[in-house]
């Protein structure tokens, strides 16, 4: 569905990210991990069409066997921070892709306020951001996402910012509200539990410069991915990921 | 009883100054020529409380005229500032120079090429009080973080999108520092104008009133520029509070 072809990211004399390729499948949730530094984000940033203007990439994108350009509508992209708007609610922050997207603000209200119970956000369509805890931030800028029905989703760390325990609970839940439409979503991550947890996929990267050093396929269903189920995938991730550190 | 415990610390100093004030005249037997007392000063006021109240007027139109332009203006300058770099760097350091131009030296001129019509002291309320607010709208824009323009642009957001969605907004805040701090020149800037030429207007007063050795009503045509400052910037205050998101909302609820 979605293919990058020979992607170089440059910072002046430095390279950032090298002939780097890949594909993401319809349905699939493919998680990137690999040492800070090594390119994650700017991989995505650059998929999203918002790469820093110091950086600059060279390389080939195909939706669907065609020439993407980035930003594409057909991509949507959440940012390590929530970038919840404090001075719109709830509900208007949700509306923000669907109205710059040109859909008629009422129409996108009534698809946002559908989707409200659903994230579990109900009776918080008035709050504003400073009013909802760390979690609920954290779906209401999933709801943003996911409500542009976009066929790609870019998440760059979505759960950074949260606590050990929600982090847990935000990880089953975002599963089981991707599971509900197929799309294609590539998440960046640290953490090799999260991307095992949750991925159908791991690709592991490595930096100076960044490129893919495995493309790791994980079969086990979501609900048998118990410790000892994924204990061998994690160890050989762990080591691969250790002796990239310096 | 927020605002009482908030203003209390203010009052007991002005009274605490007041009474000082008061007692080195009443012990100094100075002449009241050179320092009136502060009840002479409130006599002065309430004797020519008609004529203090016309002039008063005369120079609250003036700077409410001059001040909302030169809202307006800022906007509009800050808005092409924000969008042409290149006219962001021409004309920044030209604002800039605009500033440094004495007021005592610009206000004359105004009158000598505008007469002594509005324009002159409408103009010069424009030139003191927009700078601030040009440079706090400015910078406001400019304080969007970044993560809030790339969630934007990778919706497909244009420029302009951009700014009415988020750079205006985020904004807000500094816009209503800058204004407060124009607020604080507006009446100043109003009353230097009238100094230097004009029929009616605090400024007029006090050169009249300082022409006849009357300190007393120069004191309290004073003391009624600072009370008209304090509610303008009490008004700003109140305005900014109810404009904000979360304050209509919970109001209109």
């Amino acid at each position: 569905m979605l293919e990058v072809r020979g992607l170089t990211i440059r910072t002046g004399a430095e390279t950032l990210v090298e002939d780097l390729s890949l594909s993401l499948a319809e349905g699939s949730l493919t998680c990137l991990i690999g040492p800070s530094g090594c390119g994650k984000s700017s991989v995505v940033k650059w998929l999203a069409g918002v790469l820093a203007p110091e950086l600059q990439a060279k390389g080939d994108a195909l939706i669907d066997g065609s020439t993407a350009i980035f930003p594409h509508r057909d991509i949507a992209y959440q940012p390590q921070q929530d970038t919840l708007f404090p001075w719109l609610t709830a509900a208007e922050n949700a509306c923000l892709g669907l109205e710059i997207g040109g859909m008629e603000r009422r129409a996108a209200r009534d698809r946002v306020d559908a989707l409200f119970p659903t994230f579990g956000l109900e009776g918080h369509e008035e709050s504003f951001p400073d009013q909802l805890s760390g979690g609920m931030r954290q779906r209401a800028a999933f709801l943003r996402t996911i409500v542009q029905d976009a066929r790609v989703l870019l998440l760059d760390e979505p759960f950074s910012a949260l606590d050990a325990v929600t982090r847990l609970c935000m990880q089953d839940w975002l599963v089981a509200r991707l599971a509900e439409r197929p799309r294609a979503v590539l998440m960046v991550t640290h953490d090799l539990y999260e991307a095992t947890q949750m991925a159908d996929r791991v690709l592991v990267m490595a930096g100076g410069p960044g490129r893919i050093i495995a493309d790791i396929p994980i079969s086990t269903p979501s609900a048998e991915r118990s410790e000892t189920a994924l204990a061998e995938i994690r160890s050989s991730l762990k080591l691969m990921l250790l002796k990239e550190i310096p | 009883m927020t605002s009482v415990r908030y203003l209390f610390p203010s009052l007991v100093l002005l009274a605490a100054f007041l009474a000082i004030w008061e007692g080195y005249v009443a012990l100094t037997d100075v002449s009241s020529l050179v320092l009136p007392a502060p009840s002479d000063v409130l006599n002065g006021l309430w004797v020519e409380r008609y004529v203090i109240a016309r002039h008063t007027l005369a120079t609250l139109g003036v700077a409410l005229v001059g001040f909302s332009l030169s809202v307006i203006f800022a906007f509009v300058v800050s808005i092409l500032l924000h969008f042409s770099g290149w006219l962001r760097r021409g004309m920044m350091p030209l604002l800039v120079a605009s500033q440094t131009v004495p007021i005592v030296a610009l206000a004359p001129l105004m009158v000598l090429w505008f007469g002594f019509g509005l324009l002159p002291k409408v103009l010069l309320v424009i030139l003191v009080t927009f700078f601030p607010m040009v440079v706090s709208l400015t910078s406001g824009y400019a304080s969007l973080p970044r993560a809030f323009r790339d969630q934007l642009v990778s919706m497909g957001a244009t420029r302009w999108v951009i700014f009415r969605r988020a750079a205006l907004p985020s904004a807000r805040a500094q816009f209503f520092s800058g204004l407060r701090i124009s607020a604080t020149y507006a009446i100043v800037a109003t009353i230097f104008a009238e100094y230097a030429g004009a029929r009616r207007g605090l400024g007029i007063y006090i050169l009249a009133a300082k022409n006849n050795f009357r300190a007393d009503l120069v004191l309290s045509a004073v003391f009624v520029s600072a009370c008209l400052t304090l509610v303008l910037l009490t008004v700003i205050k109140g305005i900014k509070r109810m404009t904000r998101r979360r304050y209509r909302r919970e109001n209109n609820a």
